[in-house]
């Protein structure tokens, strides 16, 4: 496909030469023919989907045929915006992430500043908590489920190790939030941790120079100064975080399957079972575009925060 | 990185901070390894003796049985190769297509250029796998379900690559192209042949990116591959995984089979991806 | 290029053609045959035709003899590859086939429960079978439980070849009851009828056991609560749902009254108040508790234990006729447009082959649906099966609803209601109050399908 471009560039540009308005045509050609293939994709495959997601909402579309079925007007809403199984699905994917980007920030921060100061076995280090981040989910949750195993499982095991009563860790709801959390931070912490690492070379040298001149001590350069400069890496694994957490799908339905009951069922999961498992996809994407709505919030946020710092660094 | 002076420390108390650093990395990194450690224990060891002794470490009688089980009992070989075609695939069509609309849009003025950099921008602000279910719709509608197309034709679409691509090309001075095109030199002859050979560290950013997202997709492949033969790693492991029960060696067995060809990779290729990952994550 | 009249399907699979075509072409030539699951990925062929798919989900006992009986299909049709896969139970199970139907990928047989199937056929994604395909098949519609067959049969077609009937029964323990006093001359449970008789016996055994009458699961386990709720429930002539789910039709009185009897034996200790699946097997398995409420299929959990049980159908406490709560398991062929008549023959010669071989089902507990395996000498002869094949007759099911069936959102909030009850914390009337108002939001929606 692109080859054809390339022989038409090439008859025309003989023409054109120098400047900076050079051949508008055959650029304005170019430019178009090089992006067409990822338009077409990101038109059909991205866009598409928020757009007719948009329109099924307000459809009574099943999933098992074709078609969007008969209109409905704003009942799917309606009865989305009134349904507890959707909120309290909400309230669980707002614990996740409250449960698990405090942890997934701090602890990372802290990795990566200790592991700064190390200077042998650093890459060992990095290659330990970047490790797990490279698993599949499925290997992840297959071995905590057997590390959570009531009653044989090594976690359990520890609890009684330590003299205390082990709790069901995944039957339990309070429980198999933490469980999942505790899951989530090994696996996907190397992730932050690199990140933080990155911005911690960034750090110019002669920062820490001046530093050590002034006498400033440790804590002083740490508060002072490294961790000003390394706002802007903070903000963003924050935020990645964030949006990363308020997806959660995949850990909880393969630990928990939002179990007990639905007591731990985050909202993708709610949509999972209203949209394939009930062949309800009308009523999903009516939640769908509620929740992709709250989301978005998130995202704006963040491109705010991210141009602020991004500016206040620059400046 | 490689100075030897301590980054945090100029005021020769370092020593003391270095042992308490050591001491706090090594007491998590222990605990990061145990998981892992304790898995492939398990895998090698036999089941009744895992059901007799669930959480010792030690056994009298290490063996590879239930790697042989599982290889033999479960189709994985199948979704090796799967997850493999899948991933290259998705990695050569998303370097393809972003590389070129981020060379385009960073080094040609086409009419309606901002106009386009405005709209792929606004989708970064689409997060994964929320739209899943009207995707499923229109990929379901385009025949595309239980083919690996269905897999790497959306992932292709990924806004943060065309960026990655796009900043990357913005960096390259503008004199080059000039100099390209009074050697006579086409558009796509200097994307090609002179710019694209000069961005590799975003071509490996995005391609390791792009490999390991697409190996590791779960809730995308659960819904558009639902033939046990189409599955990819994660998602065949789970479906078949249940059939064991409790055969703790075979579990464990599947998850370190699952775990391992990006595991060797990793271990293979460390430096790079996590520099890609960093560089991914920074831009 | 053909003009712009050409219907969707045909304008659909030629701009896949065409997508598929652009750079696949060679790759795919290199790395496979015609065939293969990388031709099927990269083309989406269909399989071949000596290669038949069958999805189920059993495992644990029921998994190994299913093994069982696709072996012995093996041995008589060495021509034809099985390829037997076993995916997670309840909700997952059906979702997955779901979508492998509606996305052109079904198995060619499947395994489903009947209370699930007034949904999937009317999703569309079953193929109906005539009777006279049956009878041409060997499988005439007299040679099988009436009841499962009627269960089976939507609109007047059957959609599904019963394969058993598993209806939820009283376990209990031989020694206990001996001791009780509970059995007859030949070592049999004496009938019991009505309230005050299964309460008495409960006491009795109690009474040996020294801590309860009798158990049945109640925490995390809302599929057993609305099954040892439904046995009562339906005993009364109760019912929950009409009109495809649409309507709730709960009777309020029944309902209640069935939720105080089964409350007044937790309340009054001689079943435990808060117990899970594996306190329950802990129980019973080591002669704590005489009776044992639960599913057939169990009789595998407890053949491995020192117990010495047996079992009965859960004698009828309301109502003069016997209602035995049940489902059944059967044999489906998922609507594929790529399945040709020689296919679907082989899919059929399959269902044939593991019906006849349904006495190593019945092993697991179940009651074979074929009559000619259920009437055989054989099966006379097997212990405790045998025992409750009435309950096979007088089976019923889960009501249709497209949100009800094994595993269901139903049962979830049935159940769920049922075991705040049962645990005491809540009033029958309440916990029936909270049945109805579970149910309302999927009673008022539109249905997805139907």
């Amino acid at each position: 496909m692109a080859t054809t471009i390339i022989d038409d560039g090439v008859s025309t540009s003989a023409a054109t030469v120098t400047g900076r308005r050079a051949g508008p045509r055959d650029e304005h050609r170019a430019g178009w023919l090089l992006s067409i293939p990822f338009l077409v994709l990101y038109l059909i495959f991205l866009v598409g989907p928020a757009v007719y997601g948009i329109v099924m909402s307000f459809f009574n579309a099943t999933t098992v045929r074709p078609g969007l079925g008969k209109s409905v007007g704003f009942d799917n809403y309606r009865s989305i915006l009134t349904s507890s199984d959707f909120w309290s699905s909400m309230g669980h994917t707002v614990w996740f992430t409250v449960l698990t980007t405090p942890p997934l920030v701090i602890l990372a921060l802290v990795l990566a500043l200790l592991a700064e100061r190390v200077h042998r076995g650093k890459a060992l280090v990095r290659f330990i908590f970047f490790a797990p981040f490279v698993l599949p989910v499925t290997s992840v949750t297959l071995i905590f489920l057997w590390l959570y195993a009531p009653e044989i499982g090594l976690i359990p095991h520890w609890f009684e190790t330590v003299g205390l009563t082990p709790p069901n860790l995944l039957g339990e709801t309070k429980w198999a939030f933490l469980s999942v959390a505790a899951l989530t931070v090994w696996w996907t912490i190397g992730f932050n941790f690199v990140l933080f690492l990155a911005g911690l070379q960034e750090v110019p040298r002669d920062v820490y120079e001046a530093a050590a001149i002034d006498g400033a001590s440790p804590l002083r350069t740490l508060t002072g100064i490294v961790l000003p400069l390394l706002r802007p890496t903070v903000v963003l694994v924050t935020m990645l975080q964030i949006l990363a957490s308020m997806q959660i799908f995949n850990q909880m339905y393969l630990m928990t399957a939002g179990g007990p009951g639905t007591s731990t069922r985050p909202v993708m999961e709610f949509i999972y079972d209203t949209g394939f498992s009930d062949y309800r996809a009308g009523y999903a994407a009516a939640a769908t575009m509620v929740y992709f709505a709250i989301v978005l919030v998130v995202s704006v946020v963040w491109f705010l925060l991210r141009r602020q710092s991004n500016k206040e660094v620059g400046a | 990185m490689s100075t030897e002076t301590n980054a945090l420390d100029y005021n020769g108390r370092s020593r003391v901070f270095k042992i308490f650093s050591g001491l706090v990395l090594t007491v998590f990194a222990v605990i990061w390894v145990v998981p892992l450690l304790f898995a492939v224990d398990t895998s090698l060891k036999p089941e009744g003796e895992i059901a007799a002794h669930p959480t010792s470490w030690w056994s009298d009688h290490f063996s590879f049985d239930a790697y042989h089980k599982v290889i033999d009992g479960t189709p994985i070989l199948t979704w090796y190769i799967n997850s493999f075609i899948i991933a290259t695939l998705t990695v050569v069509l998303t370097v393809a297509v972003s590389s070129m609309i981020g060379f385009a849009l960073a080094q040609t003025r086409f009419a309606g250029r901002g106009g386009v950099f405005a709209f792929v921008l606004a989708g970064l602000l689409i997060p994964g796998q929320i739209l899943a279910l009207p995707l499923y719709q229109i990929v379901q509608s385009m025949h595309l379900l239980n083919t690996y197309w269905a897999m790497v034709l959306p992932a292709a679409a990924a806004p943060i690559a065309v960026f990655i691509f796009e900043s990357f090309f913005s960096g390259l001075p503008r004199e080059l192209i000039e100099a390209a095109r009074i050697d006579g030199a086409s558009w796509f002859g200097i994307y090609w042949r002179v710019c694209l050979p000069l961005c590799r560290p975003a071509i490996s950013a995005v391609s390791i990116f792009t490999f390991v997202a697409s190996w590791n997709n779960f809730l995308w492949p659960l819904l558009v591959l639902s033939n046990v033969k189409q599955m990819t790693i994660p998602v065949g492991m789970s479906a078949v995984s249940s059939g064991f029960g409790i055969l703790y060696a075979q579990l464990m067995a599947t998850a370190v089979l699952g775990a391992l060809p990006l595991f060797v990779v990793f271990l293979l290729f460390q430096r790079h991806i996590v520099q890609g990952v960093a560089r991914t994550g920074i831009k | 290029m053909p003009e712009g009249s050409e219907d969707r399907s045909i304008a659909a699979s030629v701009s896949r053609r065409a997508v598929l075509g652009a750079g696949a072409g060679s790759v795919a030539a290199l790395l496979a045959g015609c065939g293969s699951p990388v031709a099927t990925g990269l083309f989406g062929a269909a399989p071949p035709t000596h290669n038949l798919t069958y999805w189920n989900l059993f495992t644990g006992g029921d998994g190994d003899n299913m093994v069982k009986m696709e072996t012995a299909y093996r041995r008589a049709h060495r021509d034809v590859q099985v390829d037997a896969t076993v995916l997670t139970w309840g909700t997952p199970y059906y979702t997955k086939l779901s979508l492998a139907t509606s996305g052109g990928a079904p198995p060619d047989v499947a395994v489903v429960h009947l209370s699930r199937l007034d949904t999937l056929t009317k999703a569309g994604l079953l193929s109906a079978m005539p009777t006279d395909e049956l009878s041409a098949a060997g499988l005439p519609s007299d040679k099988f439980t009436p009841a499962a067959l009627r269960k089976a049969t939507i609109d007047g077609a059957v959609h599904a070849v019963p394969l058993d009937t598993h209806p939820f029964v009283m376990f209990y323990n031989v020694e206990v009851c001996r001791k009780a006093g509970l059995l007859d001359a030949s070592g049999k449970l004496k009938p019991l009828n009505g309230p005050q008789e299964l309460t008495a016996a409960l006491r009795a055994a109690q009474r040996v056991t020294g801590q309860y009458g009798g158990v049945t699961t109640v925490t995390n386990d809302p599929s057993t609560n609305w099954r040892f709720f439904a046995t009562f429930y339906y005993q009364l002539g109760g019912t929950v749902l009409a009109d495809s789910g649409t309507r709730i039709t709960l009777d309020d009185d029944k309902a209640v009254k069935a939720l105080t009897f089964m409350q007044s034996l937790t309340r009054s200790g001689l079943l435990p108040k808060s117990v899970d699946a594996g306190g329950t097997t802990s129980l019973f398995s080591t002669g704590k508790a005489g009776f044992l409420f639960d599913g057939e299929w169990q009789i595998p959990t407890y053949r491995d234990t020192p117990v010495k049980f047996d079992v009965v159908p859960v004698p009828h406490v309301f109502g003069p006729k016997l209602v035995a709560f049940a489902d059944s398991h059967a044999l489906v062929i998922p609507r594929n447009s790529a399945m040709n008549p020689e296919r679907r023959a082989i899919a059929m010669e399959f269902i044939k082959s593991l019906l006849d071989s349904s006495a190593i089902w019945a092993e697991g507990g179940h009651i074979p649906a074929w009559l000619p395996v259920r009437d055989s000498a054989d099966f006379e002869k097997l212990r405790p099966q045998a025992n409750y094949v009435a309950a096979a007759t007088a089976a019923e099911y889960d009501p249709p609803g497209w949100y009800s069936g094994a595993g269901s959102q139903f049962e979830n909030i049935v159940g769920a209601a049922v075991a705040t009850s049962q645990t005491t914390s809540q009033s029958p009337a309440g916990a029936v109050r909270a049945m109805r108002s579970g149910l309302q939001p999927y009673a008022s929606a539109i249905p997805p399908v139907g």
